[in-house]
């Protein structure tokens, strides 16, 4: 009864409060900058998408047109371009691009989806080396900065507004006076807290949630029920595990100003200082493997493959009878000996760049050990993560381009041992690349580690902030 | 009598304990940056160095081929770090580190260190640099926002001025007293800084003092600016909490927001094209043309060659046809190259201009865009080495073509020696001089004049009209 009388008195305090409307009003405008800008790159991401899209279906058309020009008795119009060729018609003149649809909550959290890339063209060219190709086209120093994405303002400018709407609810009181007055009331401090607490909650969490679903509606994200889920159960643990940190500050029943520094300097620790610090660590005890010397293990591969070329052809078709087809390496034509040794060369890439991503994988375990040090850092991942724009999902695109070129592969390297010809027939049955998309299943379980490590932040805050409210009795 | 506060305001500072926290917290950070940058930067440096050496190695050792041969098989060029960069590494990061130099195409940079790290480690990475645009002004305002406040706010102030002193004056004495506690910071990151200078890194000489010493003047600047402005906010606001407030909420603009609000701004301006569209654009060119570049043609080529040299068949000629036509698509493909190429690395610096420009509401803009400039991690100055690069490789090409050109005959077998590719000279860059960078860097240089200068003077008017209560 008496918390319902806080509550409204607080609505009323609210709207009388210029300034507080100000700091409302201007965060409403952040985030709808925020969502305009997200929605406006997923806009751009599925018109390229749709470019690549058209380029393999405009590929074909003119590879059928070709094959079938040639079968009608002209002549291929390059002898280097014979799209009869398997190699050609595998090669670079077949390629097809396989893509990547951004991530069901892009709109909302850019995440990684401006640096790695989200299409490859595949072909029998592709190998390790295809891989380390750039993402999309974009100036260094916007990569450096980042995006103004919802990600960014519930990171990083959230807790300011909440800071600066709950620094003083116990502190303002005592030192109108008010608290006295409040406390002589059937009510506990704890009482009063959590209800101007709860109702900025409501106000802010409110703005932030539905600003987020919005930006679902206009994106179309409510396919993947689950991830907007995920999405506002982090943005809502962040969220209060900043307005815990709050009621406990206020717990200690120190003035206005100090709590305000106090909250000020926690965030910047945790949302500043501590992800910066981080990467410095993490820079100085784990190393980023070099990729310079997977250049030099494929120079030397290349060297070595050229000049042995029939004896590697040789060797491969000892190694892979299922492919060779009754191919005898003495019958051995120029496309064999090529494929031959682009194969050796693709091996050695292949154990070097296994080399390299182990220790990478380590790397990267390591240094994601220390998000549990910041809710920023933990934030972000979850963020990410419901959004599809972390780096599993890029991780699992990659290792599905890599499978689906190995499938290439299989499909164009006996016709091409075999010396064969293509006709348009093949064309209908050439493999495609289809994203299977994350289970929400493994997302939930990803996404369950930095969520409980929140939770169990809030938890701890909390705990402090009961401990010490119940200890407030009334002005000193 | 200013000498009389300022040291006072210094031994107030000195005592306060929240300070000596910050100080102590600023200084770690600081040095280990730089310590820690240093490191990096040497390590980074010497593994580019010894993959230079293999990648010459390789060229040299290919073996006896065809001229065109080696061409194709190219040369991988790495970019040097300068002796600057671990101050700031700027947009390293996220440029490639090495390109292949081969026949018929320019390539992209590959191998962003930032695509190998987490998403994480894309919140920040502490550089000296960030600590110097982002948390050393904080200190300051956490120095000085209560410096005339919190004075009217006790009651002190009315005292202070009963003595005889101007405004202005126990302003100055102050914002001295501020200065001095700094430089109690500053000056060893500046000694830190210098050493490693000194001992140096294997990369390219860059002027690394004279650029630092621009460096460090540019960051005295954007103190100042700070000091000025907290010291404007003192004077006007009433309270020390609203002071801090208005000081926080602009640190706030100046670092989190206005920053990323350049980049949608850039894009927007300047958009740039998909690297889909980018490739597409770049195959048609090169596969037919454009008007006013045309593909050469090699019956074209011939009919030339035998009309110049008035012989009639090809085997008369004294060169082969081969090269020279090689020489001439890659002549013609180098303008298909410099167009694209050339209008994207000039979209992105039109899209740093948005970025200075706007720092006409984030002074961070400004030195930032400064600081990466004389770290030499900017984006102009990676355009400056790809452009090397490419010349490089045009040069390689043009070699290689000349000698398959005058060395043999068309339709002949060709095979050069090996000593061919060790006469071609091994690629060597020479960083920009310190007045290309300036020169490239000066709309960042007026804007934090105009800062200074600005901030001075609205801190100036506004203390000589700060209330007494």
């Amino acid at each position: 009864m008496i918390l319902r009388t806080v509550l409204r008195n607080e609505w009323r305090l609210l709207r009388s409060d210029r300034a507080l409307g100000l700091v409302l009003g201007v965060f409403a405008l952040l985030f709808a900058y925020a969502l305009a800008n997200g929605l406006a790159w997923v806009n751009f991401q599925e018109q390229t998408l749709a470019v690549a899209r058209e380029g393999n279906v405009e590929r074909v058309q003119s590879l059928e047109a070709e094959l079938q020009r040639i079968a009608d008795g002209g002549r291929p119009s390059s002898p280097f371009r014979d799209p009869r060729s398997p190699s050609v018609l595998g090669g670079a003149s077949g390629a097809q691009t396989a893509v990547l649809d951004p991530g069901p909550l892009t709109a909302l959290a850019v995440g990684q989806s401006d640096l790695l890339p989200y299409y490859y063209d595949v072909s029998i060219r592709t190998n390790e080396s295809s891989f380390l190709q750039n993402g999309e086209i974009e100036n260094p120093l916007n990569l450096l900065v980042g995006r103004f994405d919802l990600a960014f303002v519930v990171v990083y400018l959230l807790p300011l507004l909440i800071l600066a709407l709950s620094f003083n609810v116990l502190s303002g009181e005592r030192e109108q006076g008010t608290l006295a007055l409040t406390l002589s009331q059937p009510v506990s401090a704890r009482g009063v807290v959590t209800a101007k607490l709860a109702f900025r909650a409501i106000l802010v969490m409110g703005l932030a949630l539905g600003v987020s679903l919005l930006g679902v509606l206009f994106s179309g994200g409510f396919g993947s029920p689950g991830r907007v889920a995920l999405w506002c159960a982090a943005v809502a643990a962040y969220a209060l595990f900043w307005f815990t940190l709050a009621a406990w500050v206020n717990g200690l029943g120190r003035s206005s100003p100090w709590n305000a520094t106090v909250l000020v300097g926690a965030w910047l620790l945790l949302v500043v200082v501590v992800p910066a610090g981080v990467n410095i660590t993490a820079g100085l005890l784990h190393p980023l493997p070099s990729r310079v010397e997977m250049i030099t293990a494929q120079r030397e591969a290349s060297n070595e493959a050229v000049n042995q070329r029939s004896e590697l052809l040789a060797r491969y078709l000892e190694d892979h009878p299922e492919l060779a087809g009754g191919v005898a390496a003495d019958e051995a034509n120029r496309a064999a000996l090529a494929w031959a040794a682009t194969d050796a060369v693709n091996r050695r890439l292949e154990e070097v760049t296994s080399v390299h991503d182990e220790r990478l994988a380590a790397q990267q375990a390591l240094v994601r050990r220390y998000r549990f040090l910041s809710p920023a850092l933990l934030t972000q991942e979850a963020l990410l993560d419901a959004a599809g724009t972390g780096d599993a999902r890029f991780a699992r695109f990659q290792s599905q381009v890599r499978e689906f070129a190995e499938h290439w592969r299989t499909f164009f390297v006996p016709a091409i041992l075999a010396g064969e010809q293509m006709t348009a027939d093949v064309l209908p049955a050439l493999p495609s690349f289809r994203f299977v998309d994350e289970q929400m299943r493994e997302v939930r379980a990803r996404a369950a580690i930095p969520l409980a490590a929140l939770g169990g932040l809030l938890v701890l805050a909390g705990a402090g902030a009961v401990v010490r409210l119940r200890r407030v009795t009334g002005p000193h | 009598m200013i000498r009389h506060i300022l040291r006072k305001e210094f031994t107030d500072l000195l005592r306060d304990g929240r300070f000596r926290w910050c100080a102590a917290i600023v200084g770690v950070l600081l040095l280990v940056s730089l310590g820690s940058g240093f490191v990096e930067t040497r390590r980074a440096e010497a593994a580019h160095t010894a993959a230079r050496e293999t990648a010459r190695d390789h060229w040299e050792s290919q073996g006896e081929k065809n001229p065109h041969s080696a061409a194709h098989y190219g040369i991988y060029a790495f970019k040097p770090r300068l002796p600057l960069s671990f101050l700031d590494q700027g947009v390293d990061p996220y440029t490639g580190t090495s390109v292949w130099l081969e026949a018929h195409r320019q390539n992209d940079f590959l191998m962003r260190p930032a695509q190998d790290a987490t998403a994480g480690q894309r919140l920040g990475a502490l550089t000296a640099a960030q600590v110097l645009q982002y948390l050393v002004p904080l200190l300051i305002i956490l120095l000085a926002f209560g410096a005339l406040a919190g004075e009217r706010e006790q009651g002190t102030l009315r005292q202070l001025l009963a003595t005889g002193i101007s405004r202005r004056d126990l302003a100055l004495g102050k914002a001295l007293g501020v200065a001095g506690a700094l430089a109690l910071l500053l000056i060893p990151a500046a000694i830190v800084g210098s050493a490693a200078i000194t001992i140096g890194s294997p990369g390219p000489a860059a002027t690394p003092f004279a650029r630092g010493t621009v460096l460090a003047a540019g960051y005295l600047a954007y103190f100042a600016v700070f000091v000025a402005l907290s010291f404007a906010v003192s004077a006007w606001v009433r309270s020390a909490r609203t002071a801090l407030v208005a000081l926080l909420g602009i640190w706030v603009l100046n670092g989190l927001v206005a920053p990323r609000v350049a980049v949608d701004l850039s894009k927007w301006l300047h958009p740039t094209p998909s690297a889909v569209e980018f490739a597409r654009t770049m195959e048609r060119e090169v596969s037919s043309g454009v008007p006013g570049i045309e593909r050469p043609d090699r019956g074209e080529t011939t009919a030339r060659l035998l009309a110049e040299h008035g012989v009639e068949t090809v085997d008369d000629l004294p060169v082969n046809v081969i090269g020279v036509y090689l020489q001439e698509s890659e002549e013609f493909a180098n303008q298909i190259f410099d167009r694209n190429y050339g209008d994207l690395w000039n979209r992105f610096e039109r899209q740093g201009v948005v970025h200075e420009a706007l720092s006409v509401a984030a002074p961070l803009l400004a030195v930032r865009t400064l600081s990466m400039g004389l770290a030499g991690t900017d984006v102009e100055q990676h355009r400056h080495f790809a452009t090397a690069a490419e010349q490089y490789r045009r040069d390689l090409m043009r070699r290689m073509n000349g000698d398959l050109a005058e060395n043999s005959r068309t339709g002949e077998t060709y095979i050069a020696t090996e000593d061919t590719w060790a006469e071609v000279p091994a690629f060597q860059y020479d960083a920009p001089s310190l007045g290309w960078v300036l020169r490239n860097r000066t709309l960042s240089l007026a804007m934090l004049g105009l800062w200074l200068v600005g901030a001075f003077l609205v801190a100036g008017s506004l203390v000589r009209r700060a209330e007494v209560a």
